[in-house]
């Protein structure tokens, strides 16, 4: 990468820092202003507004929500909805909806699964069906992401053709429910979808632009290494919260800090976050420029940083002693948002699993893992 | 045939005690009260509360650790058998009266007056509900350093300060105090332990959200509150010692019922779990990487319960080593975590939408991520794991001491 694109990132990175850290931990975070921010439109191209930049960027600003502990449609809206967007047939209405989601006018949400946990192309969670009056939709996803404050829902279908599609419907359509799964982690938004016959215009089905299982599988990558961002991003700020308080809290007439214990457990949390950094920095860069071991990349990204978030965070509460354990502490919104990122998009252990299916296999094979080439 | 650990091989007295215990468990334990107590309100907590600590009473099953004098002689082997058939049969914990029952119990059996306990032990008996008044802002790992003063001012002591993380203070009767009376003394030379009635003026409880989102933790202001000198446990200026004396006992006791419910409930539940399909259809339990997960949990589960049991039988013989509850308490609390960390990690997103858990339960509940969370309840009370690893090095193995400033 070219030291100008890392002066981009730098800059973006101290810009997200400044906004995001003033709205506060746990807090919600107004949508114009991330609108305003250019944030939405990052990968969308120039000509319908966006900055024609990659998920590099995006990665930026995810790491910085992470570290603010945010609330916000961002995962939904753009690490799902845009980066769908972007795989599908250009037509006018996906233009339209692509220009309007990165000015923030639309919030969309995308439902890729039947549950928030897997991690590579399954069954479709919802199919066209036929019928005497036109096509209808049939089918339920659980934890949508953002879905509960979504002004627009992409959802993936099976078309009659047993093809993947896209159906672009409005939460309010007929036949189409949506119920919001309230989640410990309270900065975070998902939504049961249910569809039980609703109407689909020919208009509102749309078509990728590629291999839709090679796009689908692209969709899940992308938002594991996300959610690996934002692990990474809410480590950082427990470890240099832990580092802070460790070295005013006082017992035994010396800094806490200055105890080996406490020193240790610190030292230990520096060296996760140092190898997540590098593990998720390389399944940013493969999704950023098309690399060819994404599925790797992105599990290992996934795995490590999402579990060492836990132990960071846990970590976190353990020294920062009785206060660490308080609501007013602060630490359980990280711990909550932690744990809930190592279950999203995949569990370490299925993230390992996919890994692991690689091995053994002789190379040349016509074997095909689980998940990780194109079928 | 090899037998199974040492605590499972049980006499047949033991089996019939523990067939005695399963029928009392199946008439008794309240039906659905887990659904009852989710979401219960503070009165119908303690009202609930204080209906099954009656019940166990009636059956002797309240106080098993008290002497028998007191209502209580069980051995540490019977004690394990009814804790096991309590948590088996998923019967609430008395969470109100813990303190009652295991730390004011023990410091007066250690330290207190004949009119001491005369007064209090058939008073807890009866329902007397009381909170442990150790910690401040200032003094946590270091509580020694606790600055409430007690002042003597004739056949009294004026108490003023502010103490934290008393759990329960809302619903005490009584206050198990620790205070300053000589600020001119080293510092673990110029405390004393006092007993407080809650109704005395000048208290003010508030209590403190915590991390799972409930509240049984609170910070007691105290202003002039003042104790007759009759209520001072111990002598004057030795309540560190009589603390030190107490606390290791107490421990010991806590912890053979917690291991119980560790192993009867906790490990159960979590393999309930694996054996629940997940989205896909599919066991975790199939998965031999859980199956080796769960079978090292269970073998550590059985290493805890039998290491609880030695610590009681130790402390009953009078041969406890300095650090052995210490052991005990940093091994259930780092175990307990990684269990209910475990359990998040399997049960996936489902365990985020369990909002609430039941009060009256324990450590574990079955929601998972509450459950995690809350461990942390254990990992930092009552000495935190790294302080329990101090004492360990230190007064375990005899290893020099850390430096510590003053």
């Amino acid at each position: 990468m070219s030291s100008d694109f890392a002066e981009v990132h730098d800059e973006l990175r101290v810009v997200a820092r400044d906004l995001l850290g003033k709205a506060g931990s746990g807090a919600g975070i107004n949508w114009r202003l991330l609108a305003e921010s250019g944030w939405l439109g990052l990968e969308a191209p120039a000509a319908l507004d966006g900055a024609d930049a990659t998920f590099a960027e995006v990665a930026v600003v995810l790491e910085e929500m992470g570290r603010a502990a945010v609330r916000s449609s961002y995962l939904g809206a753009v690490v799902l909805g845009v980066g769908t967007l972007n795989l599908l047939e250009r037509t006018p209405g996906r233009d339209e909806l692509l220009r309007d989601t990165a000015a923030g006018a639309v919030v969309p949400a995308v439902a890729l699964a039947r549950g928030g946990d897997d991690i590579a192309p399954g069954e479709a969670p919802f199919r066209i069906e036929r019928s005497p009056r036109g096509l209808r939709l049939h089918g339920e996803a659980a934890f949508v992401p953002d879905a509960p404050d979504a002004g627009r829902l992409l959802l993936l279908a099976r078309d009659p053709g047993d093809t993947p599609v896209i159906v672009d419907v409005e939460p309010q359509a007929g036949g189409i429910g949506r119920t919001v799964q309230p989640v410990l982690d309270a900065t975070r938004r998902f939504g049961l979808v249910t569809a039980d016959g609703a109407e689909v215009p020919e208009a509102s089905v749309r078509r990728f632009a590629g291999d839709p299982q090679a796009c689908i599988r692209r969709l899940l990558d992308r938002a594991a290494v996300a959610v690996a961002c934002d692990s990474l991003g809410l480590s950082e700020a427990m470890l240099d919260a832990t580092v802070a308080y460790a070295g005013v809290r006082k017992q035994f007439g010396r800094p806490i800090g200055s105890f080996q214990a406490v020193k240790h457990a610190c030292a230990d949390m520096l060296v996760q976050v140092s190898v997540s950094r590098q593990l998720v920095s390389a399944a940013v860069q493969s999704l950023a420029g098309d690399g060819a071991d994404t599925c790797v990349a992105a599990s290992m990204a996934k795995s490590y940083a999402c579990a060492a978030a836990v132990d960071i965070a846990g970590k976190a509460m353990q020294l920062h002693g009785g206060i660490g354990y308080t609501w007013e502490g602060g630490v359980h919104v990280y711990l909550k948002r932690a744990a809930l990122n190592r279950s999203l998009f995949g569990s370490p252990a299925a993230h390992r699993k996919r890994l692991a299916s690689r091995y053994g296999v002789p190379p040349g094979s016509t074997v095909s893992p689980a998940g990780l080439t194109a079928r | 045939v090899t037998p199974s650990p040492p605590q499972n091989a049980a006499p047949s007295d033991l089996g019939e005690f523990r067939a005695t215990v399963r029928e009392w468990c199946r008439a008794h334990v309240p039906a659905e009260w887990r659904q009852a107590q989710t979401g219960a309100s503070d009165e119908e907590f303690v009202s609930f509360q204080k209906a099954w600590f009656a019940e166990l009473r009636r059956a002797g099953f309240a106080v098993p650790h008290w002497p028998k004098e007191w209502g209580g002689g069980m051995s540490a082997a019977e004690q394990m058998v009814l804790y096991s058939e309590l948590a088996a049969h998923d019967a609430p914990r008395l969470v109100l009266a813990f303190v009652a029952i295991h730390h004011a119990a023990a410091t007066l059996l250690a330290a207190g007056t004949d009119e001491q306990r005369l007064r209090h032990l058939p008073a807890i008996l009866d329902g007397e509900i009381w909170v442990q008044g150790f910690s401040e802002p200032e003094a946590g790992s270091d509580l020694a350093s606790l600055t409430t003063t007690a002042r003597k001012d004739g056949d009294a002591y004026v108490v003023t300060g502010q103490k934290l993380w008393a759990s329960g203070a809302m619903h005490a009767d009584w206050c198990l105090l620790l205070a300053r009376t000589d600020s001119g003394a080293p510092k673990r030379r110029g405390i004393s332990y006092f007993l407080l009635d809650m109704r005395t003026p000048g208290i003010d409880v508030r209590p403190i959200r915590q991390a799972t989102g409930e509240s049984h933790f609170c910070e007691m202001f105290l202003n002039d509150v003042v104790i007759p000198a009759t209520q001072l446990v111990g002598p004057e200026n030795a309540g560190w010692q009589v603390a030190q004396q107490t606390l290791g006992a107490e421990r010991g006791m806590t912890m053979l019922e917690l291991s119980e419910r560790l192993g009867h409930a906790g490990f159960r539940w979590l393999v309930e779990a694996c054996a629940r399909p997940g989205p896909g259809g599919a066991r975790p339990l199939d998965d031999s990487l859980v199956a080796d997960r769960l079978a090292i949990f269970e073998t550590e589960v059985a290493g805890l319960r039998a290491l609880s049991r030695r610590l009681v039988e130790r402390h009953d013989a009078g041969t406890a080593g300095p650090a052995d509850a210490s052991i005990v308490k940093l091994y259930y609390s780092e175990l307990l975590q990684r269990m209910m960390d475990y359990g998040s990690e399997v049960a996936g997103l489902a365990a985020h939408t369990e909002l609430r858990k039941p009060v009256s339960s324990g450590w574990e509940s079955g929601a998972w991520v509450l459950d995690f969370i809350g461990s942390w309840e254990w990992t930092i009370p009552g000495g935190t794991s790294e302080i329990q690893r101090t004492i360990i090095g230190e007064r375990g193995l005899g290893l020099p001491r850390e430096p510590v400033g003053r």
